[in-house]
């Protein structure tokens, strides 16, 4: 009986001084569980990519608190009982910050792992209102901009900068992020005066044809000025392709997914299409230190970056080292705290802006990427005036 | 007019894509009994067998390139070498064993031609402009049709006369047919056997070779998933159709794209996005009413 007793106390003694301590140590250590296998690897690399470059810079200007940022790293294997594994490996090795998976449903399991050892969490690139308060808890972010955010960009940018009135409605019921963009563009066609829906309907990403959806548009009495597009890929080549086939020519407007002109040789000769990005992959972004960061991150990974999905990585440990500097802490809820004071913060990728509603932007700049010809490039930017209420996001 | 017309065309093609999936599975499984589960993923590697192995993301075409007259039998040949490939190294050694170790193993297979393609090319769906003189309108009767929905259903009724003929004409064919209705006679009548199922895997791999080119120049997209869909449909079409039956999978696979259709066009916006589920709700009434299938093979009748 004493004999056990001992060794309980023994065990529970060995427990507890193998509970890493936080927060209070000397080391600021970022961890990443992200998929480094299967199908998420090509979406959380990229961003993870930039995030170290900004870690890097950080570092080679003296550090954070004048501390160096170490670095972690667990795979989730694109898999979600292995996320939640690697958010506890990389608390395990004394993480500040725990960096999850790009997509809210396989980055969820780490965040919740993060968010119940009371560790601040950020999402790569997710872009639904769960990936934060909403859906992990309060010391959840993201680093990217809300689906709705850019379909209502896209409305509104069409409306007044093209001279759109007439709007058809195409969505893939796949994924929240498409259906976000299609409740963003619900959102803000109402607000534009004598705009009108001549019509709507869905499809699924992985349908083989959408002929059927092409006739009903074609049976419209007029092709309509503009076609909002809620999809992403690998679908979203396929209905662009299906449309134009049918010789559709009517303004095609998209959600960020389907940025990148690593597609585009399947679309030949593409025109009238239109999409929001946070920064311009193509060399031709108005603030030139978005083409320095091109230049970094292809020294870096050797290749350029191949959509702007690798821009939230970078903003993320920005925005996040701003506020440990600012609370001169590691600790989850003064760094919580004044990433929420985080009004309109500059980055290199637009102004962000956390308040203690929502860890995510409701509003935000856009440059807009026309392709002509197959050729893409910025034409324009806008910024929604009015920041879409969470309550329409909940919906 | 044109929208009914519009309509059928759209019918007919999407029917043309399930039909020859079904053929594809039918074909085997009259040979051998074997749902063969890796079909959707032949599809998809004869599609890949275009492209230089790389993980970037724009894709590096190798046989792309080729012009259509070479590019059309490369694919195809790839799909029934990989198809052949399978039956020699692993359908080959279940001969023996029950159907259900055989549908197994045809889902193994499914995974590791899956997973090669993951390991090579990554999970980034990869753009591809093939065939792309077909993305264009053509004016029919008043209608605006893409071409590529023409020559889809043209080269499908081609190949449904030439596969008929084939099995009807040729010695192979009656080979084909008697091993179907009943293998073991079949063999003791002087069938060669392992002929006969390897040319049903050819003819089966080049099938999915053909749904893989018709898929690739409609999507523009190389994905390693690119075929179940299509597979799946296809199943449920040779289920339909009476399995075994090769004319039971055509018009049962020509149905299902109509049903998909029709559907489409006639469900109110709200009701949309379960199309499939009003399609899978049609195919269970089918079964209900013909648990047999729409026409029973022969050869799958219990005698008495």
């Amino acid at each position: 009986m004493k004999r056990r007793t001992y060794l309980t106390a023994t065990l529970l003694g060995a427990a507890l001084a193998s509970t890493p301590a936080r927060a209070d140590d000397d080391r600021i250590v970022v961890g990443f569980a992200t998929a480094e296998s299967g199908f998420m690897q090509a979406y959380d690399k990229p961003a993870q990519d930039a995030a170290m470059i900004r870690i890097k810079e950080i570092n080679d200007a003296g550090g954070l608190l004048g501390k160096q940022i170490e670095v972690v790293n667990a795979d989730t294997k694109t898999d979600r009982a292995e996320g939640a594994k690697a958010g506890l490996s990389v608390i395990d090795q004394g993480a500040d910050l725990v960096v999850v998976s790009c997509d809210y449903d396989f980055g969820a399991p780490a965040a919740l792992t993060a968010e119940s050892a009371g560790l601040v969490s950020f999402f790569l690139c997710a872009e639904s209102i769960k990936a934060g308060i909403q859906g992990v808890g309060p010391h959840s972010f993201s680093a990217s901009v809300l689906a709705a955010v850019q379909g209502a960009t896209m409305a509104q940018w069409s409306y007044e900068k093209k001279g759109a009135r007439s709007y058809y409605r195409l969505l893939d019921t796949w994924t929240e992020y498409n259906k976000g963009i299609c409740d963003g563009f619900d959102w803000a066609l109402p607000q534009l005066a004598d705009a009108t829906l001549v019509g709507e309907d869905t499809f699924k990403n992985e349908d083989a044809s959408i002929a059927a959806q092409i006739t009903r548009i074609k049976s419209l009495p007029e092709e309509p000025d503009a076609i909002m597009l809620c999809t992403m890929m690998p679908g979203a080549v396929s209905a662009i392709k299906q449309i134009r086939a049918a010789g559709i020519n009517s303004m095609i407007l998209n959600g960020s997914g389907v940025d990148g002109s690593y597609w585009l040789s399947a679309v030949p000769d593409l025109s009238n299409f239109f999409v929001p990005v946070q920064g311009s992959i193509y060399g031709d972004d108005p603030n030139a230190d978005v083409t320095a960061f091109n230049a970094a991150y292809k020294e870096a990974t050797g290749g350029d970056p191949s959509t702007q999905y690798v821009y939230p990585g970078y903003v993320l440990i920005d925005v996040w080292a701003k506020a440990v500097e600012r609370a001169g802490t590691t600790d989850a809820d003064a760094v919580v705290a004044e990433l929420e004071k985080m009004n309109e913060e500059p980055t290199l990728f637009g102004p962000r802006t956390f308040s203690s509603e929502i860890h995510h932007q409701n509003k935000a700049r856009y440059l807009i990427v026309e392709t002509t010809n197959g050729k893409p490039g910025v034409v324009d930017e806008w910024t929604i005036p009015e920041a879409i209420p969470v309550a329409d996001l909940m919906k | 007019m044109s929208a009914i017309l519009q309509i059928l065309f759209d019918a007919l093609s999407l029917g043309s894509l399930y039909a020859l999936g079904a053929l594809g599975i039918a074909l085997i499984f009259g040979v051998m009994r074997l749902v063969n589960f890796a079909h959707g993923d032949v599809i998809a590697f004869s599609i890949f067998a275009l492209l230089w192995p790389s993980t970037d993301a724009v894709a590096v075409i190798f046989a792309g390139n080729l012009p259509w007259f070479l590019l059309v039998p490369f694919v195809l040949v790839m799909g029934a070498g990989l198809s052949v490939l399978a039956e020699i190294t692993v359908f080959r050694r279940f001969r023996k064993a029950s159907p259900a170790t055989m549908m197994i193993a045809s889902f193994a297979l499914g995974f590791v031609i899956r997973y090669f393609l993951l390991m090579l090319f990554s999970s980034r769906p990869k753009s591809i402009s093939l065939l792309p003189a077909l993305s264009q309108p053509v004016e029919i009767l008043g209608a605006r049709i893409p071409l590529l929905q023409v020559i889809t259903i043209a080269v499908t009724v081609a190949i449904l006369f030439g596969l008929t003929s084939f099995l009807k004409r040729t010695r192979f064919g009656l080979e084909m047919r008697a091993a179907a209705e009943n293998f073991t006679m079949a063999r003791v009548l002087g069938v060669r056997a392992n002929r006969v199922i390897m040319g049903a895997f050819a003819l089966s791999g080049a099938l999915a070779a053909a749904i893989g080119l018709i898929l690739g120049s409609q999507t523009g997209t190389a994905d390693i998933q690119m075929g179940a869909n299509v597979m799946l449909m296809a199943f449920i079409a040779t289920v339909i159709g009476g399995l075994g039956s090769l004319p039971g999978a055509v018009i049962a696979g020509f149905l299902l794209g109509a049903a998909s259709v029709v559907m489409q066009v006639t469900l109110p916006i709200d009701a949309r996005p379960f199309r499939d589920a009003f399609v899978y709700g049609a195919v269970i009434l089918v079964l209900i009413f013909r648990p047999q299938g729409l026409l029973a093979a022969r050869g799958t009748k219990e005698r008495v």
